[in-house]
């Protein structure tokens, strides 16, 4: 924005065009203001300069000086208001006069470089005839005849050679047109383009007194130069406030008073280390060998009346498959409690592995009555009891353990505990493959009967 | 040693006595003996720490969480002495093993299975540790930490002793409410029901089941007699034949036996001295009750508050919790008069803690019946009682967890965000982002709090806006040199963008700017998608927030259906009868967890949409076109988005393809809404209007309309949420293709769509400086002066002073 005292004082330098060197007016402009405020000032004064009526002609002389020498030390291409002044001095309409002054202030670069464009720094505007006169002396001194007017296009190729790049400026500037109305505020009747209206006659003329409405034009330049922008008026894009989201459930916070949690005391501080003692010896050496009765019986007890007395008894999966051998029953009891325990995959995958036996068997069997097993594990397991009896060289002992895997696998199949069907192929090709064995002729029977 | 352990453990029993009846300093005297003949036993130390917290009141739960994560260190430094006595004890047996079967990867398991294996009564366990810290966390509203705790816990909650298992459980439920978790509510609730057999169905059974068998406990004759026949014999491998023909038989007793061994084993037993088994009961429904609340199940929840009335009816108990859910529940169901009267008869408002959230519940439905200045003035009456409560003395513990002020806070925000008092809104909402940080709402609100005040010109560092609701007009001059300067406003300019960097400002107060809303959009838009990413992840019923919490729902779900005492009972109408009564009400709790599922994630394309929706605007103030554009068609591309916000998105795209100078595209984001050539459709309806404000869930058939619809009108007095109407809609939209008309320069159709738009909305100062602009660059300047004269929003301003 320009400030009221900026543009009173660039109003002064307009009207100083009367008696003042235009190249001092020029010069006090470069030191007045500093360079961006100059480039605006530059386009306030071509929004001016537009209408024809605004300024009066010594105003409009330093308008167009001022609009030149700016840039007088660039290439005149690169001078942005360079079309302005070729257009102002081919325009038919324009005084003759006015026409004259910009031509010599465009020739003023010419005759320092005659052929080439390029101008050296430093060129000093006293160079220039023109400038070594006021504005008012020009206009008294003009000789209209001595002009030869050279031809738009020649100016043109002449100083607006360059193709500038389209400066990106997005679509709603470009669609801009000037903000400022005219809004004469005159009586009713009167005519504005009547001889009065011309404005200067009125103050060029001393003795006559201004009529209504004539209104003072300098102060409304200065109003101008404050106000007049560059953008001008665009179109107005109507861009909505998105509205605030609603208030979502829940989402003011009901109160619920919180529950008491009070600290706990650690009864276990020095407690009695010999609880579940006896288990565990027990169970050390249930790993070497079978137990008494009653020794497992006493096991089997505590592990009832303390559950939790199974995580603590020194089991751990790798020791399992030693238990199994040497006492299913516990190892049976001892997984059943287990079952809850996030190991207890860890056990199976044991289990499973562990060498083929009429003990593993048997509690792989009473587990799956006992409790839901996972049903690859189940899978597995007799997969690996159909290859055991395969794989088995001895065939007394082959006999033996195909029995017991046929008696296993009815009793699955009775107890539903397996879903025929998921094996049919492998346990139909087993049964025929030992079918000279009674059990397993009778297994194949049952099969058909499910088929 | 053995008379000196003896000695230690009197000493610690007599400690033990001390703290149970609260004589703190006696207790403390023989822990410091206790201490000083056994230096290094974390567990003295543990209870040292208890006590001193007891004695002296909890005034500094930070400083009591540093010496418990001492006393747990020390724990862990003991523990590997104890694990490389366990691994020589394995590794012989591992040798063992491996002469037999090499099952390398099976035995690598071991080594670290173990370390969770201490001896029993084991000086190393830290499980009492733990829940102790968790309970601090607890209190001082630290979920996440308390939650990640408890949870490491739970998986071992098998091995825990029944009393620390329960307390774990009742936290850790509590926690998992807290941290909005379900389904580890869910999974925990369901543990505790099965363990304590406190569900009514399966005590039912459970207790039938035992009195059948009982005469059979502890394993005594019977059982071992009926397996010891075919064991006897087992071992001698020359009975083969009849092993083979016995196993049959056996199984069935075993199975009669083993299934009621295990229900035993996941019984506890009448708990621990505190909690008696008919107050657990009780605490779990009401736990029940406060989860189908969360998830919005307002029927079942209805019946289960029923229930819980009925029980402390029963019982004798003090009801206050439940008239308060009851309470809730009314508001919930949009019944305002009916949860004030309950909420009324539910609290003596004595207890400083009881008061303040009486008083916040009342702001809150207050807020709701669009009484906002009532509901301020609870809002704050709750504050001052939370304040009062905080410098109550001595401090215990529990004044931490019941200091909900940060809470009532929010909704202080929510309060003023609704009365257009952003920067006071924005300053409860940054207090309250202590706790809520990471919810998605609060930034979004935030960002909120700075476009209103961007909008009324509070924000701190945008330019100087004038009130843009009306068309300037500067005069210059006077007479005949009189010209008319039409103000250009704001038009384009992206200059908000403060220099400081720091958007909280030296006194911690959000410094309310739209690149500081930018930032809070950015930070909700973030958490959301972490939300979403959630929710996509486990799209399968279990739809749970972590890996564990689904394998664990499913093995309870697996062990549910296949409880030993169920499948395996001959008896098959006691396992029908289980089946039907055991898992019928946990079966509404899972739907029901899975119908909240789909109303959050509702709830967060709402929120989305409305981030996007401001963040497209943000991003077009601010002068970024480009990021606008991309922020706008995602906007569009959202599945299910509402009409309103279609409309925002193609009205924000347009403009940003407008300044990307790519005019066409812009056309066609408004030219959907044309029809017949001139005439713009309405973009949305009031209906649409109205199911966007009011995204309730609750079922028509139980709020027979009457409080429903008062709710409405009350809401239409209020400026709750104020949006463009759909008319208003429809005109911006014949606006802005009057401005992509006269940019093309097509300036009748645009001097069309403008002199429509200004017949709808005569007042809007865009569209009045629009249609100026058209009859200037068609040269019509008389009609232009007329218009700028005629209408009522230009405000005329001298130029110049003199």
């Amino acid at each position: 924005m320009v400030s009221e005292q900026q543009s009173d004082s660039l109003m002064s330098l307009l009207n100083a065009g009367e008696h003042r060197l235009l190249g001092e007016i020029v010069a006090d402009f470069n030191s007045k203001f500093p360079g961006l405020l100059r480039f605006v000032l530059c386009s306030s004064l071509s929004l001016l300069l537009e209408n024809k009526k605004m300024l009066r002609p010594t105003q409009r002389l330093v308008a167009l000086a001022i609009l030149h020498q700016n840039y007088s030390s660039q290439k005149p291409s690169s001078n942005p208001f360079i079309s302005l002044l070729v257009n102002a001095a081919c325009d038919e309409e324009a005084e003759i006069c006015e026409r004259a002054f910009i031509i010599q202030l465009l020739g003023s670069n010419n005759s320092v470089t005659t052929t080439d464009h390029v101008f050296p720094f430093g060129i000093n505007c006293s160079f220039l005839l023109v400038l070594k006169l006021s504005a008012a002396d020009f206009i008294k001194s003009f000789d209209p005849s001595s002009l030869a007017l050279p031809q738009r296009e020649q100016l043109q190729k002449q100083y607006c050679n360059i193709a500038h790049p389209e400066p990106f400026n997005c679509l709603f500037k470009n669609a801009c047109v000037k903000n400022v109305v005219p809004d004469p505020d005159l009586p009713p009747g009167c005519d504005p383009n009547s001889q009065e209206y011309d404005s200067w006659l009125f103050e060029l003329q001393p003795g006559v007194k201004p009529k209504i409405g004539s209104g003072d034009r300098d102060q409304m330049i200065t109003g101008l130069l404050q106000n007049l922008s560059l953008e001008g008026l665009g179109p107005r894009w109507i861009r909505p406030l998105p509205p605030r989201l609603p208030i979502q459930e829940g989402e003011l916070v009901w109160l619920n008073p919180a529950n008491k949690h009070e600290l706990l005391w650690d009864y276990g501080m020095c407690a009695d280390t010999s609880r579940g003692a006896a288990v565990r010896d027990l169970i050390t050496k249930a790993l070497k060998g079978p137990l008494g009765p009653a020794q497992q019986e006493q096991v089997l007890v505590e592990l009832t009346n303390d559950p939790k007395l199974v995580y603590h008894c020194g089991l751990t999966p790798r020791k399992l498959p030693e238990l199994v051998e040497n006492n299913p029953l516990i190892a049976v009891e001892v997984l059943i409690k287990l079952m809850n325990s996030p190991e207890i995959s860890e056990y199976f995958t044991v289990l499973v592995n562990m060498d083929m036996s009429l003990h593993s068997m048997e509690v792989v069997n009473r587990l799956t009555t006992a409790v839901e097993l996972p049903t690859e594990f189940v899978h597995l397991y007799i997969t690996n009891c159909i290859s055991s009896c395969e794989n088995i060289k001895d065939k007394y002992m082959q006999n033996r353990l195909v029995r017991l895997v046929c008696v296993f696998l009815q009793s699955l199949i009775r107890n539903n505990i397996i879903n025929v069907k998921d094996l049919f192929i492998e346990v139909q090709a087993f049964c025929i493959e030992f079918s000279r064995i009674r059990e397993a002729a009778g297994l194949f029977r049952l099969l058909k009967t499910l088929e | 040693m053995d008379s000196n352990d003896g000695v230690l453990s009197a000493a610690a029993k007599d400690a033990s006595a001390a703290f149970h009846w609260e004589k703190f300093s006696e207790c403390m005297h023989v822990l410091n003996q206790l201490l000083q003949n056994n230096g290094d036993d974390p567990k003295v130390l543990h209870n040292i720490a208890i006590a001193r917290s007891f004695q002296d009141g909890c005034s500094d739960p930070k400083k009591l969480l540093v010496s418990l994560n001492n006393v747990r260190r020390r724990s862990i430094e003991l523990a590997p002495v104890s694990e490389e006595h366990a691994d020589t004890v394995s590794n012989v047996a591992n040798k063992a093993a491996l002469g037999s079967k090499g099952t390398n990867s099976v035995a690598q398991h071991f080594s670290t299975a173990n370390n969770s294996h201490f001896g029993y009564g084991d000086k190393l366990d830290t499980s009492v540790t733990l829940i102790n810290i968790a309970i601090i966390w607890f209190h001082l509203h630290e979920y996440a930490k308390a939650y990640s705790i408890l949870d490491s816990l739970y998986q071992k909650i098998e091995q825990i002793d029944e009393g620390i298992a329960l307390r774990i459980c009742l936290l850790f439920l509590d926690v998992a409410l807290a941290s909005v978790d379900p389904w580890k509510f869910f999974d925990v609730l369901n543990y505790l029901e099965k363990a304590c057999c406190v569900s009514n169905t399966t005590s039912q059974i459970g207790s039938s089941n035992l009195e059948a068998k009982s005469s059979s406990l502890p394993i005594p004759s019977s059982a071992a007699d009926a397996s010891e026949s075919p064991l006897s014999r087992t071992l001698l491998e020359e009975n083969l034949e009849t092993l083979i023909s016995n196993i049959d038989m056996s199984v069935q007793n075993l199975a009669g036996l083993s299934g009621l061994q295990s229900t035993n084993n996941r019984t506890w037993a009448p708990l621990d001295h505190s909690v008696s088994t008919s107050d657990l009961r009780l605490k779990l429904q009401l736990y029940k009750v406060r989860l189908l609340l969360l998830t919005r199940n307002l029927k079942a929840a209805k019946r289960e508050v029923k229930m819980a009335m009925a029980m402390n009816v029963a019982h004798g108990k003090d009801s206050s919790m439940a008239l308060l859910l009851k309470s809730q529940l009314e508001y919930d169901r949009g019944n305002y008069p009916k949860a004030i009267k309950l909420l009324m008869t539910s609290s003596n408002q004595t207890e400083i803690g009881i008061s303040s959230i009486y008083n916040n519940n009342m702001g809150c439905i207050y807020y709701q019946l669009g009484k906002y200045h009532t509901s301020s003035i609870f809002f704050s009456k709750a504050l001052i009682n939370s304040s009062s409560l905080r410098k109550e003395n001595p401090k215990m513990l529990s004044t931490f967890s019941q200091d909900k002020s940060l809470e009532i806070i929010y909704n202080c925000g929510v309060q003023y965000l609704a009365c257009g008092k952003p920067i006071l809104a924005a300053r409860c909402f940054h207090k309250a982002s202590l706790i809520f940080c990471r919810r998605p709402l609060l930034w979004l609100r935030i960002a909120e709090c700075c476009l209103v005040a961007v909008e009324k010109g509070l924000a701190k560092s945008s330019s100087a806006q004038s009130n843009k609701s009306e068309v300037k007009v500067r005069i210059i001059g006077n007479g005949k040199w009189r010209q008319l300067a039409v103000e250009n406003g704001n038009f384009g300019k992206g200059d908000f963008v403060g220099k400081d960097n720091g958007f909280w400002g030296d006194d911690k107060e959000p410094n309310l700017s739209l690149p500081f809303a930018r930032q809070c959009l950015f930070n909700a838009l973030y958490l959301l998608n972490c939300l979403e990413s959630k929710y996509t992840n486990f799209a399968s019923p279990y739809s749970s927030t972590s890996e564990e919490n689904r394998r664990k729902n499913s093995d309870n779900k697996s062990s549910s259906v296949s409880d030993p005492k169920g499948s395996h009972l001959s008896n098959a109408n006691v396992d029908s009868k289980e089946q039907k009564g055991g898992s019928a009400p946990n079966a509404t709790l899972q739907s029901s967890i899975l119908n909240y599922e789909e109303i959050c994630r509702r709830e967060n394309m709402m929120i989305k949409q409305a981030l996007l929706a401001d963040l497209a605007y943000v991003e077009l103030h601010l002068g970024n076109p480009l990021k606008a554009l991309s922020t706008a068609r995602c906007l569009l591309e959202l599945p299910e988005c509402s009409r309103i916000y279609i409309f925002l998105g193609n009205v924000y795209a347009a403009e940003s393809l407008c300044l990307l100078n790519r005019p066409k595209e812009a056309a066609q984001h408004l030219l959907i809404y044309l029809s017949g050539g001139t005439h713009v459709e309405l973009p949305y309806t009031e209906v649409d209007c109205e199911q966007w404000r009011v995204e309730k869930t609750v079922d028509l058939e139980e709020s027979n309309g009457g409080f429903l619809n008062s709710k409405n009108s009350s809401l239409d007095e209020t400026q709750d949420v104020v949006f463009l109407k759909p008319e208003e809609a429809q005109g911006t939209l014949l606006a802005n293709l009057a401005v992509i008309s006269a940019v093309h320069g097509d300036v009748e159709q645009a001097h069309r769509f403008v002199m429509q738009a200004l017949s709808i909305m005569p007042d809007s100062p865009e569209a009045i400086i629009s249609s100026i602009f058209v009859d200037l660059t068609i040269g019509k300047i008389q009609e232009a002066l007329t218009k700028l004269k005629q209408c009522s929003r230009v405000g005329f301003l001298l130029g110049t002073s003199h």
